[in-house]
């Protein structure tokens, strides 16, 4: 079972998915704090981006030892990442839209990884890739000096315009908690700029898979390859023996970017636990 | 993951002295096929986030945190305009 399920899922609401469970929706999930005073709770990591476990410079360390250190090394992290409050799941374009029917304030901000690792300097709402979700957004509104390029705000409606249209541009639909439980980023991320994706396919850290997979209905497909340009997670490939694509399920994050961009609807998602080898596959 | 085998990494040196403007020039953040430099503000902890002017000298820092990923292409040396970079083995 996926563990954020596990925790912060509700059998009452969505099937026990944690996404859709209200409560980790709460008013309360980011305090307004005041410049001043520095910041506290468990979104601290997130913000200044100090981390009392191992980070990249020692699993570059432990890159040079051996294999056993760097396991360590790489376990520890992503334990600590878990108590820090920290954690992410891919989500497909139609539950996304179900997740922004659920919070508010829904605000656009320029995306922190494409900045630091790209150095794209998003300024307006017609370059934002990143979403911010609850109270945490208006301190953004508040402080433009402390929080770089501004900050819009936007409604349900246009939230769900917004998200189709990342979805149209090829981003995966990442969800990001800021002090688990509570969700306060919506990312649109690629590789390798996005920590979200980088950390899990680089070092099998961070990132959830989805609680989906993709299929493809071969009888439908005309082998346009349209999909096979969408799949960041190297799940997906061209099948030349058949002209069709075919998908690793097993390395498939259920993000569903080959299903909405396919033109003949030959591809499908299904529910991850509906197969019984890949119920672990987190 | 299968690449992560532990092996000697490159070593990859900026100098910060003729790197003074990361953020605007963007020319090896943005031309390493696999991301392998950042750019930061100068900025501590909280301060992170704030705005800062790109164009003023040492406003930003460059660095590469993910020698894993560097292939030794040299794409970056060839487009850096202040010859600030050096990786070595």
């Amino acid at each position: 079972m996926c563990w954020l399920c596990d925790q912060f899922g509700d059998t009452e609401y969505a099937d026990g998915l944690w996404y859709l469970n209200p409560k980790n929706y709460a008013r309360n999930m980011y305090k307004l704090r005041d410049p001043s005073k520095g910041f506290q709770g468990a979104g601290v990591a997130m913000e200044t981006g100090e981390q009392s476990g191992p980070g990249l410079p020692e699993i570059m360390e432990a890159l040079q030892t051996d294999r056993e250190t760097y396991e360590r090394v790489t376990k520890e992290w992503h334990a600590s990442l878990g108590l820090h409050g920290q954690g992410a799941q891919v989500i497909p374009m139609e539950h996304a839209d179900r997740v922004l029917e659920l919070c508010s304030p829904i605000a656009l901000i320029a995306c922190i990884c494409r900045n630091a690792w790209r150095a794209k300097d998003e300024r307006n709402d017609m370059e934002y890739t990143c979403m911010g979700m609850g109270v945490g957004m208006l301190k953004w509104e508040r402080w433009p000096e402390r929080y770089k390029g501004g900050v819009k705000f936007l409604n349900v409606e246009e939230a769900k315009e917004w998200n189709h249209e990342m979805d149209r541009r090829g981003f995966v639909h990442i969800l990001m908690l800021f002090g688990a439980p509570y969700i306060g980023g919506f990312c649109q991320c690629d590789y390798p700029d996005c920590n979200a994706i980088r950390w899990r396919l680089d070092f099998g850290v961070s990132t959830v898979k989805g609680h989906h997979v993709a299929m493809v209905d071969h009888d439908t497909c005309n082998g346009c390859g349209v999909c096979a340009q969408r799949c960041q997670w190297g799940a997906l490939k061209f099948e030349v023996t058949f002209g069709k694509p075919n998908i690793d399920l097993f390395k498939c994050f259920g993000c569903g970017l080959c299903e909405t961009g396919c033109p003949r609807k030959a591809i499908k998602l299904v529910e991850r636990k509906s197969l019984a080898s890949l119920a672990e596959v987190w | 993951m299968t690449e992560n085998i532990p092996r000697k990494l490159p070593r990859i040196t900026i100098d910060q002295k003729k790197c003074t403007v990361p953020f605007l020039c963007k020319r090896c953040l943005q031309i390493c096929p696999d991301a392998v430099f950042r750019v930061q503000r100068v900025l501590e902890r909280e301060e992170r986030l704030r705005e800062l002017d790109p164009r003023v000298d040492g406003n930003y820092v460059l660095s590469a945190p993910r020698p894993d990923k560097c292939a030794m292409c040299n794409l970056c040396l060839d487009s850096c305009p202040a010859d600030a970079i050096t990786i070595e083995l």
